[in-house]
């Protein structure tokens, strides 16, 4: 469950060196510190692996039970992977390089999936196809049955790809409007067409951006456990979760493998990005101009929508309408929602203000006291985006019930906060550092010759500058608390309902209506937060 | 250079025949060219130039003047909305026909140099050596690309990515690249322009020695003075979109042909005076003066004549007053005040410094002839 934001950033960050601040003082508590962080982050996956080897007894036995559920989950990652590769580096080029009518409507259009979490995204098909739904209906109008059967690798491979294209999308977007004109031009100098310019000049200047996003939607998928328990695909997310109380063993044994599997693929990402490094340089203002499409406006602009329709237009207008015959019957009401909703906003504020709290010292360990120590406490937040939620909820759920030391953690919030600060730390990472960055050294070394009490001073000169920096990092957050779903259902207290539970078990029960109505609510504020966050700036950007 | 340390695979072959570079000499003939960007002036407007096959011509203008327009028209980067532009005296664009810039075989430098950032320079440089048509083997490909390094002079590099070079560096790679497919035209569009003050002079020195060697109908675009006249073997002087006079530096020096084009290319004073003698000679305050276009200046009542700091001649005195000393090292500039409360400005050998606040003599150099235009009312 990671974030737009963190497509641009995450991935980059993992390999990012900074210049050494001026300000080089005696040695603080800062290092230490930023280093118990980082080891804090790293603390449950540990456990997950310290806990399978230690479980050896019984590993010959739930061996057997793990190579058929990874498959599954390794296909459908590929699967995805690449489906989304292809359609968020096309999407990318039309809405930025050609001139497609209303690009830069599209460009915001195409990202709004994001604002689904899939698991709301699966919800809204199955609704939509069920006898009664819009789909169902509509495609019953022009006279096709609807599929009866939307379950397994397909289905899941269609909903994850119609949610997550706008990972790989975002980044090239970026990347293709940084590139400069000259490299192209160049190309076509030296005898490219057009096409072979794109294929042997743009593509490869393209790569890390692609495979950035494409790593996430991997690591994205290879979490994801939602969508796939309800489309009937049998992951090993949903060995973890339906093990977790019956066989430990297994679901640790599984716990460990996903976690493998996530290691590996950033490494081979690390690995394929290749030995360009991104050209940092600006692009040269103004002389491009945009390739002509022709008749291929039609079926450009056609793509687009269908896109728009399947990603955003008919879940909305799915859940919508399941939602509305619920209220117009009283069986719903948006009363209901109203605990769900504050619950849902308390515990993404707090996530976000800890998550703050907890990252920025290493943010400023790693900016102003660079070094081994700092950038291995980085490591450690960042690769906590890697870990699936419900691996580190599954390492705290047992640690709380085995250790006796944790066990008043039990079912309490903190517990739930904790996993989610480990989860969606490093979302918090990289805009922390810019934060931090963003104060000076001048203003720094002149605040101290004006400000000598250090507290004052953090309070009267870094707080204020850092604090949009901040605000963003904690946005992201809560962005990602509010979509979260298995750790919450893993670790929640009992009676506790946020927005994502609600659609979750609205569901379980076969209750559309509810479901819907939650989802929409759901869809609401988390669309609110990404415009916020995303939208916005990517204009200001441009 | 060229061949000196790749020559022995092709044993005794004179130096000339073991060229890799063979460019086929072409020249450019520019009729009327227009180009227009949407909701903006035009940036070329009605713009003619003939470039001879093998020559080096500059585009000199300020920012904006329309030059790298130009430029891109001729590569094909820019479609003219009027005008034709032929190649080797075939047409590339006009209303009727358009080659596409791939097939024109020019090629063309940028200001940034445009290296592809994931390829080795080795890479960069067979880049258009695998482009469409071409069938070179892979061992004449390598030694091409050998060859040409050699030529830009950075054997042994050929295995670094573009990054790790310097911006000099880059800039020969990127010269190397286009020279490669052997283009009939070659572009720089302000290729130097992105290098330190001291690496241009170098750069551009190498540059002019590596076109010079090969030979091929160069056209380049700056917005420097210096680096047109040291360069091209003519410039052409652009203002507003349209080409102001095209010469060979020493006759845009000597004899620009509109008062804009005697200041923006070297520094002038315009001083006033009255013709005499069918234009032939002109008086002015700092003395009388031969006149090179009489003609021009005929039986007009009033003109001003192009005078070069350098043809002041100063010496210390009572007439005028230096108000500014710039010291260059190989020479002296002066800026003095007339007793009119006019400047002019002078520029000296060093031996005889003067200093400012010294009174002062001027006198003109009448050992060459000036330039001179008819005063208009609304001119200053």
């Amino acid at each position: 469950m990671t974030d737009p934001a963190a497509a641009f950033t995450a991935p980059a960050r993992l390999g990012g060196s900074r210049a050494a601040s001026r300000l080089q003082r005696a040695p603080s508590l800062l290092t230490p510190l930023a280093l118990a962080i980082g080891a804090g982050f790293a603390f449950p996956a540990a456990f997950v692996v310290w806990r399978t080897i230690r479980l050896e007894a019984s590993f010959s036995e739930t061996i057997g039970e793990i190579p058929g559920p990874l498959w599954r989950t390794v296909q459908l990652a590929v699967l995805v992977s690449a489906s989304t590769a292809c359609l968020g580096t096309l999407l990318a080029w039309v809405t930025t390089r050609t001139d497609l009518p209303l690009r830069s409507m599209w460009r915001i259009v195409l990202v709004l999936p994001l604002v689904l979490p899939s698991f709301v995204g699966a919800t809204a098909f199955i609704a939509g196809l069920a006898p009664g739904g819009v789909i169902h209906d509509g495609l019953d109008l022009i006279g096709i049955d609807a599929p009866r059967r939307f379950r397994g690798l397909g289905a899941s491979w269609f909903v994850l790809t119609a949610f997550t294209y706008p990972y790989v999308m975002l980044p090239v977007s970026g990347r293709l409007a940084n590139l400069r004109a000259s490299h192209e031009e160049s190309a076509r100098m030296l005898g490219c067409t057009q096409r072979q310019a794109f294929l042997r000049v743009t593509l490869p200047e393209l790569r890390p951006a692609i495979l950035g996003g494409s790593l996430l939607v991997f690591l994205y998928t290879l979490s994801e456990f939602g969508a796939v328990q309800l489309l009937g695909y049998d992951t090993l997310t949903r060995v973890i979760f339906a093990t977790r109380l019956s066989d430990r063993a297994l679901s640790f044994a599984s716990a460990t493998v996903l976690l493998a599997l996530a290691v590996a693929v950033v490494v081979a990402e690390r690995r394929l990005r290749g030995r360009s490094t991104p050209d940092r340089r600006a692009a040269a203002a103004g002389t491009r101009r945009p390739t002509e499409l022709g008749w291929r406006k039609v079926p450009a602009t056609l793509t687009c929508a269908t896109v728009a329709a399947i990603g955003i237009a008919v879940p909305v207008i799915s859940l919508g309408v399941w939602a509305r015959r619920g209220l117009a019957a009283n069986r719903v009401s948006f009363g209901d929602l109203v605990d769900p909703a504050i619950t849902t906003a308390t515990v993404a504020t707090i996530t976000a203000l800890v998550t703050v709290i907890v990252v920025l010292p290493v943010a400023l360990a790693t900016t102003r006291r660079p070094g081994l120590g700092p950038n291995v406490a980085a490591g450690f937040v960042v690769g906590g985006f890697a870990i699936p939620g419900l691996v580190i909820a599954l390492s705290l759920a047992v640690l709380a019930l085995n250790v006796s030391a944790f066990g008043f953690l039990y079912q309490t919030l903190p517990l739930l906060i904790i996993a989610y600060v480990v989860h969606f730390g490093s979302q918090t990472l990289t805009s922390a550092e810019q934060a931090v960055r963003a104060v000076p050294d001048a203003v720094r070394e002149q605040s101290q010759l004006l400000e000598p009490n250090a507290l004052r001073r953090a309070v009267r000169v870094d707080l204020p500058i850092m604090r949009p920096g901040l605000l963003a990092g904690g946005g992201l957050v809560m962005l990602a608390t509010l979509k979260e779903l298995p750790a919450t259902l893993l670790l929640a207290p009992n009676d506790f309902s946020t927005l994502a539970t609600e659609v979750w078990s609205g569901l379980e029960e076969g209750f559309y209506a509810a479901a819907g109505l939650a989802s929409l609510t759901l869809i609401a504020v988390s669309g609110a937060l990404t415009w916020l966050l995303v939208l916005r700036r990517m204009d200001s950007a441009a | 250079m060229v061949g000196s340390t790749v020559g022995n695979t092709r044993g005794a072959l004179p130096p000339a025949r073991r060229r890799v570079i063979r460019p086929s000499l072409a020249s450019v003939a520019l009729d009327s060219v227009t180009v227009d960007y949407p909701g903006a002036p035009s940036a070329v407007d009605n713009a003619s130039l003939d470039i001879d096959a093998g020559s080096i011509v500059a585009l000199l203008g300020p920012s904006g003047c329309g030059k790298t327009s130009l430029l891109r028209s001729i590569a094909g980067l820019e479609r003219p909305v009027a005008g034709s532009v032929s190649i080797g005296g075939s047409v590339m664009s006009s209303a009727s026909t358009w080659v596409k810039p791939e097939r024109r075989s020019v090629g063309m430098v940028f200001q940034d140099g445009a290296l592809f950032p994931h390829l080795t320079v080795n890479e960069n440089i067979a880049f258009g050596l695998k482009a469409t048509g071409d069938r070179t083997s892979r061992s004449e490909r390598t030694a091409r690309v050998e060859e040409l390094l050699t030529l830009v002079d950075l054997d042994g590099l050929g295995d670094r990515l573009p990054d790790t070079l310097s911006g000099g560096q880059q800039q020969r790679v990127a010269l190397a690249r286009s020279l490669a497919p052997n283009p009939s035209v070659l572009l720089l569009d302000e290729p130097f322009s992105a290098l330190d003050a001291g690496l241009r002079v170098q750069v551009r020195a190498d540059v002019a020695k590596i076109l010079r060697e090969v030979g091929v109908t160069s056209i380049f675009v700056t917005h420097d003075q210096d680096e047109a006249f040291v360069l091209g073997d003519r410039v052409a002087v652009m203002r507003n979109g349209t080409i102001e006079q095209m010469a060979s530096p020493d006759e845009l020096y000597r004899s620009p042909t509109s008062r804009w084009v005697a200041s923006f290319v070297g520094e002038a004073n315009f001083v006033s005076g009255t013709p005499s003698d069918g234009g032939r000679q002109v008086a002015t305050s700092l003395g009388s003066v031969s006149i090179d276009n009489a003609d021009d200046i005929a039986g007009a009542g009033a003109v001003s004549v192009v005078i070069r700091p350098e043809q002041v001649e100063i010496a210390p005195g009572d007439d005028a007053e230096i108000t500014a000393v710039e010291y260059y090292g190989h020479d002296v500039r002066y800026e003095v005040r007339l007793s009119d409360g006019s400047s002019i400005s002078a520029r000296t050998h060093p031996d005889r410094l003067l200093e400012r606040g010294q009174r002062v003599d001027l006198a003109l150099d009448t050992s060459t002839k000036a330039t001179a235009f008819v005063t208009h009312a609304d001119a200053p």
